[in-house]
This record gives structure tokens, C-alpha cells and sequence, in this order.
């Protein structure tokens, strides 16, 4: 995050604070269901048009106030959410990262969302992508809805690529299907660079983004993890190793600065210094607001099919001991409307989950967001596991062992298996959930 | 009650003559007596519940949850006898979190006394505008703790940071402080010094304003020098400060939390996670309350048995002098 963002978010609290107070005092004449109890983790420009939307619905009419609380990202979130559903005093709708929901649901933390329910709201099955509906399914039961799904994508500066000569005739970043045509094209673009480096990554002291790329490139060479309960993890070693060796490929102090933390490396695209950038589409906001010339793709598939590791910010419904018929009824409603209405949701970056709004010409007309709807089709999700998904504890241990890889201070193999370790540690352990 | 003469009288008597003087008069103040305990103890309740409820009770819990496989998403597995308790003696990383907390105590704890000390005598010396330093060493102590991770954070980044530029003005290349496992342990106690020193200071300055001017004067006219007076006069009367300074500083040492949790989040590969971050990653984020109370616990039994080794040693060190 930012600075700039921090600020915006906390801009986005105070506001967030008064509208939930006034939502608060609309609701009291409205036709006896209190007002909806609402957790999430959205801050920043995020959290502005969240609001945006929840305030759209609660001026619809017959609809109930909507009290927002909103909590920062990452595990505290998740612990709380965790702590007020194993109460039973849960919130009446929470978002989740959908990648942490097969972690949450076996516990009876989550309460099943009723299909036809949404489907008198308008909301059906065929209405979401496959791979995304895919996630929101977990053991037969619909956990969670998608409200989006915001891959890890490439950001590229549109002057510098043009001076490049790396732009078709369309005016995107031209096709490159193998890893030397790509690093050909970083080093372009490097060429053109005010700090002579073509791709800008940071790392340092971020699992998260470390996870990020290593699974994005892991997946197209056709990697796969699986982490079975009580046994242990299962990868491709041969693959571990070729995608940590190209990884250190791009931050070589050629291609890429070797060692960037994600501030730096942001700052470094949004200066105009280097030509390309790795990361998630939610950063597109901060670019705009720099002025910086850009845009964005999928990930070149320079293994084989592209891959787009992503997220969902998804809603779900924390277990309640007795719901309320008429609220339960009324989130059905609202979390309808906050999906056929994403498209506003698409301004922050994040690519829509409700496909009516995609394929929607308003859609199209949406620069960058166009540019890479088609990572829908790539979408790659964190294995499933009570401890992998946003913010989770497998993403800080990746980063804990592997950061020393990518430092070039330990061998890739030498990070992974330390990683491995410790996640068969908790594999080993039953799970708490 | 015993007297000086063996005589043991009755406790409610508290003079030998008192029976002497009949039962009405020792009745009535028995009765006086046990009204002003009664009053005592009322006064004494609001404390006693917010004592008893937020840590008498919880440390009692705490115990027994370690006997259990209590879960923060509310799964509970009931009594599991000693297997949280082999399962953190056996865990790596309970005992690198140790080794990191034992660490950081020890580098955080010498420099927070000694440069505290140095500190205070400079400006005690005569310092002009001593208000000056005095604001400027203890103002950064007043700061959140966040504040300072953050802005520590950026003064260590390794490409913008302030600390990498000027090392670049004489074309040092500065490594990337907080992410590299050779410098991040003492790139947080060099933080945390410059943030906590402020109150280590403020008790030695104190400390040192105490010391009666005579004593100087006396030492003057025996012809003693400024290094001789320092050591046989400032440093024999600051000992109980240092005593207390220590005790305080490795406490609030032993319990780090806050500025590693925020500046590097016990990274780069759990290089400098305290124990206290450990504990919270397994209950807080690992959802496993009993297994981070049974660690919890065998912290709580070390600090006791380093209490009780300073203890014996200090008693016995008192009995020789």
C-alpha cells in the first residue's frame, strides 16, 4: 500500500464513519428489519466506492440501513471474523477473500447462501465465469459470492514502450510466447527507461507479491501444489526450481533492479522510470491519480497458457446462531444489487465477477480494464488449505524462506525446502477450524 | 502476636492490660475494626474485580487452555493431557523465537542503560540549553509505536531510505537493513533505542540531580579529579538507579512486540520473531489458542526462573557486603 492510498483510506474511514452514522438514522422509520451489520476490509479507493454502492442500495426502495464497520486487511481481519462467528454474534455479511473460504467453511463458520433466493434477485449460477464459480463452492455448499476477481497482472508504461517500438499497431504491448522473446522486450523497454531497468518488482518484505509471481509463472509451466490434510505437500520440484531461476532472471540488475520492496518498486513505475511493472490491478487507482502514461495485461504466457494468479473479494455469510428470516432476505437483495450494479467496482481495477457487467458494452469502453478482462480465463487461485489465501500464513512464509532466494543469499531450492517444511509442520497438525 | 519476652497474648488484645479493662470497650473496637475493614475492602473492590477478572482469571484459564486443543474458531477438542506442551518443547521454532527475544534483550538492553547514562551526565555537566535536550532525547519516547515503525521503515528502505542515501554520499552501498538477516535484528534495536532511551534518561538525569553538591565539594578539596570523582562518587550513587532501570528495561525488553511486529514482521525468515509474535501468529492467526497458551506458559516459567537466578544472586552478593 501506498502512502497516497493510507492517506485516501483514511479519508475513505471518515466518510465511511459518517455515512454509516446517517444510514444508522434513515433506517429507524424502515419497515422493521433493523439495519444490516456489515464487515469488510476495503479501504482506500476501495472503500470510497464501496460506499458508493452500499449507499446506492440503501436508497432503493424498502431497503434497510447498512452499518459498515470497516477493519484492515490481512490476518486481524480473518482472526476477528473468526472470533464473532465462532460466537454466533456474527455480522449479518462479510467480505472474505474467496481463497481463504475453503479454510473457513468446514468449521461452521460460514452459512450457506440460498441460490434461489438470489436467483428471484436476478443473480444465477450461469451469471458467474466457471473458474470463479468453481471457488465460490465449497463442499457441495454455495459459501461465498464473488464480487470480483483482481488478478496479478503486468502494468506498462505506454510512452516508454512506444519508444521502444514495442507496441502493435493496435497500440498494446506486443505478443511474446517465449522467455527470451520477453526478456528481448524488458530489455527494450529498459533501453528507453529513465533508471535503465525494463520491469519493476518488489519484494522485500512481502510475501504476498513474492507468492504472487512464483505462482503466476509456476502455473504456466503447468506447476500444481496440493496440500492434503496430514500428509504432506506435493509440487513439482524440476518446475520450483526453473520458475525461482527465471524469476531471478527479471531482477538479474539488468532486466530489473535486484532488490526492490514494493514501495520502491511502485515508485519507480510511477515516476516514469522503468517500462513495466508486476502487480495486483488494485494499484491501477494510484497510477491514474499520478498521471503516469500506462497499460495494463495479462501476464505474457511465455511457458505456455497465460496464468493470472488471483483473488475474489467475495461475500459471505458468518454463521449466526438464529438469522433473522427478513435479514437474511435483505442481504440476498443487497449483495444482488451490489453485483449488477460492479460496474463502478471496475473503476478501482478489479475485474467484475457477474459477467452481465463484463460483457456489457460500458465495460469495453474501459481503459485499462478491457485491456485484461480475458485474465478470467486464467484465473489461478491459492491451493486449498485452512491456512493458504490473502494475507494468510502461507503467503508470509513464502516470503520468509524464499525472500532469502530471491536476495540470491540461499539457492532455490535451498528457500523452497525450508518453505516445505514448515508448511508440512501444518499439515502435519489437524486443523483448528 | 509474640512479645519481646516470649509471651505469646491473644490477638485480639493488643495491650497485655486490655483484658484488665472488661469486654464492652474491646467489644466495641472489635466492632470499630471490622466496620473499617469492611469500608477497606469496599474501596478496594473495583480494583480487585477489574484485577481479578482481566488477570487473576485469564492466567488461570490460559493454564488450563494449554491442557486443551481449544481453537479460536470455536472447535473445541476438550482435554489433550501434555500434548500441546511435548509439541512446543519439540517446535523449532519456539526455541529460535526464544533465542531472537533473548537477542534482542540483551543488544536493546546494554545500549538503553549505558547510552542513557551518558546521556544524562552530559547533560547534567552544564549543557547550555539543557530544556533543549532534555525535550529533544525524551520526545521521540512519547511517539506511537507505529509512528516510529513507519517512519523508521522508510528511513531503512533500501532505495529511498535516508539512511541508504547518505551512506551513498561516500559511496558506501547500504544493504536492505530490515530484509537482510544480518542486519534486521540490529536495525530494530537501533529503533527502538532511539525511541525508548528518552525515559532511561529522564530517570538517570533525575537520578544524578540528586547527588548532594557537598559531596563533590569534600571530594574537590581532597584534590580529587573529574574522572576520580565520577567513579568514586557519581557511579557509586546512580547504582540504584541502574538497578531499577535494568530491571525495568528487561522487562519491557523481554516483552517486544510492537515495532518488530510492524517494521518486518519477524522476517526475513523468522530472524528476528520475538516469541511474543510467535505466540500470537499460532493463536491469533493459527487459530491454535491452547497450543500458544502451552508456549506462552514456558516463557512465563523462564522469565520466573531468570528472576529467581537474580534474586538468589543479588541476596547473596547483599549477604557477603
Amino acid at each position: 500500500m501506498t502512502r497516497r492510498s493510507m492517506l485516501q483510506g483514511l479519508g475513505g474511514l471518515g466518510a465511511l464513519g459518517a455515512t454509516g452514522s446517517l444510514a444508522a438514522c434513515g433506517s429507524a422509520g424502515a419497515q422493521g428489519v433493523g439495519d444490516l451489520a456489515y464487515w469488510h476490509l476495503l479501504s482506500g479507493p476501495d472503500g470510497v466506492t464501496m460506499t458508493e454502492l452500499v449507499d446506492g442500495y440503501t436508497a432503493t426502495d424498502g431497503a434497510p440501513g447498512v452499518k459498515q464497520t470497516v477493519l484492515a486487511w490481512g490476518a486481524p481481519y480473518y482472526t476477528k471474523l473468526a472470533m464473532a462467528s465462532s460466537g454466533g454474534r456474527a455480522p449479518d455479511l462479510a467480505v472474505m477473500h474467496a481463497a481463504r473460504v475453503p479454510g473457513y467453511a468446514p468449521g461452521g463458520l460460514l452459512d450457506e447462501w440460498d441460490l434461489d433466493l438470489l436467483g428471484e434477485f436476478g443473480v444465477k449460477k450461469e451469471d458467474f465465469p466457471e473458474l470463479i464459480w468453481d471457488k465460490m463452492v465449497v463442499d457441495d455448499k454455495l459459501t461465498c459470492i464473488a464480487l470480483d476477481s483482481h488478478p496479478f497482472v503486468l502494468y506498462y508504461n505506454t510512452d516508454i514502450a512506444d519508444a521502444a517500438g514495442v507496441l502493435g499497431s493496435d497500440g498494446l504491448l506486443l505478443p511474446t510466447n517465449t522467455p527470451e522473446d520477453f526478456r528481448e522486450l524488458a530489455l527494450e523497454l529498459g533501453a528507453k527507461s529513465p533508471s535503465g531497468y525494463g520491469l519493476s518488482w518488489g519484494y522485500l518484505g512481502d510475501g504476498s507479491n513474492q507468492w504472487r509471481m512464483f505462482s503466476t509463472y509456476y502455473t504456466q509451466l503447468g506447476g500444481t501444489i496440493e496440500l492434503p490434510e496430514g500428509g504432506t505437500m506435493q509440487y513439482q520440484e524440476e518446475l520450483v526450481v526453473q520458475t525461482a531461476e527465471w524469476i531471478l532472471s527479471l531482477i538479474d540488475g539488468e532486466v530489473g533492479n535486484p532488490g526492490n520492496d514494493g514501495g520502491t518498486a511502485i515508485s519507480e513505475f510511477a515516476t516514469g522510470s522503468t517500462g513495466a511493472f508486476y502487480g495486483g490491478v488494485w494499484e491501477s487507482g494510484s497510477y491514474r491519480n499520478e498521471g503516469v502514461p500506462f497499460d495494463m495485461t495479462v501476464i505474457p504466457g511465455v511457458f505456455g497458457e497465460p496464468a493470472a494468479y488471483a483473488d475474489s473479494h467475495s461475500f459471505v455469510l458468518p454463521h449466526q446462531s438464529s438469522p433473522d428470516e427478513a435479514k437474511r432476505r435483505s442481504v440476498h437483495e443487497m449483495v444482488a444489487y451490489l453485483l449488477k450494479n460492479s460496474i463502478s467496482w471496475a473503476g478501482a481495477g478489479h475485474i467484475p465477477a457477474y459477467s452481465p457487467v463484463v460483457q456489457d458494452p460500458a465495460y469495453a469502453k474501459l481503459i485499462p480494464q478491457s485491456h485484461y478482462a480475458d485474465a478470467i480465463d486464467h484465473l489461478v487461485y491459492d491451493p486449498p488449505a485452512w491456512f493458504t489465501g490473502s494475507g494468510s500464513d502461507f503467503h508470509t512464509y513464502f516470503g520468509n524462506d524464499m525472500q532469502n532466494v530471491w536476495a540470491r543469499r540461499t539457492s532455490p531450492l535451498e528457500g523452497w525446502n525450508a518453505f516445505v517444511a514448515r508448511i508440512n509442520d501444518l499439515l502435519a497438525k489437524p486443523s483448528p477450524m | 502476636m509474640t512479645t519481646a519476652d516470649g509471651v505469646t497474648v491473644p490477638r485480639t488484645s493488643p495491650r497485655p492490660n486490655a483484658a484488665l479493662t472488661g469486654g464492652p470497650i474491646s467489644e466495641g473496637r472489635r466492632r470499630r475494626r471490622r466496620a473499617e475493614n469492611i469500608r477497606g475492602w469496599v474501596y478496594c473492590l473495583p480494583f480487585l474485580i477489574a484485577f481479578g477478572l482481566f488477570l487473576i482469571w485469564p492466567t488461570i484459564y490460559g493454564l488450563w487452555m494449554s491442557f486443551t486443543g481449544t481453537s479460536l474458531a470455536g472447535t473445541k477438542t476438550g482435554f489433550v493431557g501434555l500434548a500441546n506442551w511435548t509439541e512446543a518443547l519439540g517446535d523449532a521454532n519456539v526455541w529460535t523465537s526464544l533465542a531472537n527475544t533473548a537477542v534482542f534483550t540483551v543488544l536493546s538492553s546494554i545500549p538503553l542503560v549505558l547510552i542513557a547514562m551518558g546521556l544524562a551526565i552530559l547533560v547534567n555537566v552544564g549543557l547550555p540549553g539543557q530544556w533543549f535536550w532534555r525535550l529533544a532525547f525524551f520526545l521521540p519516547f512519547l511517539l506511537a509505536s507505529t509512528v516510529v515503525s513507519k517512519f523508521w521503515n522508510w528511513m531503512y528502505n533500501p532505495q529511498l531510505g535516508l539512511v541508504n542515501t547518505v551512506l551513498g554520499w561516500f559511496g558506501i552501498t547500504g544493504p536492505a537493513w530490515l530484509q537482510d538477516p544480518s542486519t534486521a535484528m540490529i536495525s530494530v534495536v537501533i529503533t527502538t533505542v532511539w525511541w525508548t532511551i528518552g525515559f532511561n534518561f529522564l530517570l538517570y538525569l533525575a537520578a544524578l540531580q540528586n547527588i548532594p553538591d557537598q559531596l563533590y565539594e569534600a571530594a574537590s578539596l581532597d584534590g580529587a579529579g573529574r574522572w576520580r570523582k565520577f567513579r568514586s562518587i557519581t557511579v557509586p550513587q546512580l547504582a540504584p538507579t541502574t538497578v531499577l532501570v535494568l530491571v525495568l528495561q528487561l522487562l519491557s525488553s523481554l516483552k517486544v512486540f510492537d515495532q518488530i511486529y510492524q517494521m518486518t514482521s519477524g522476517g526475513p525468515g523468522g530472524d528476528t520473531r520475538p516469541v511474543l509474535l510467535y505466540i500470537y501468529e499460532v493463536g491469533f492467526t493459527g487459530y491454535r489458542l491452547g497450543y500458544a497458551s502451552a508456549i506462552s506458559y514456558i516463557f512465563f516459567f523462564m522469565i520466573i526462573i531468570v528472576s529467581l537466578a537474580y534474586m538468589v544472586i543479588s541476596s547473596r552478593r547483599s549477604v557477603k557486603a
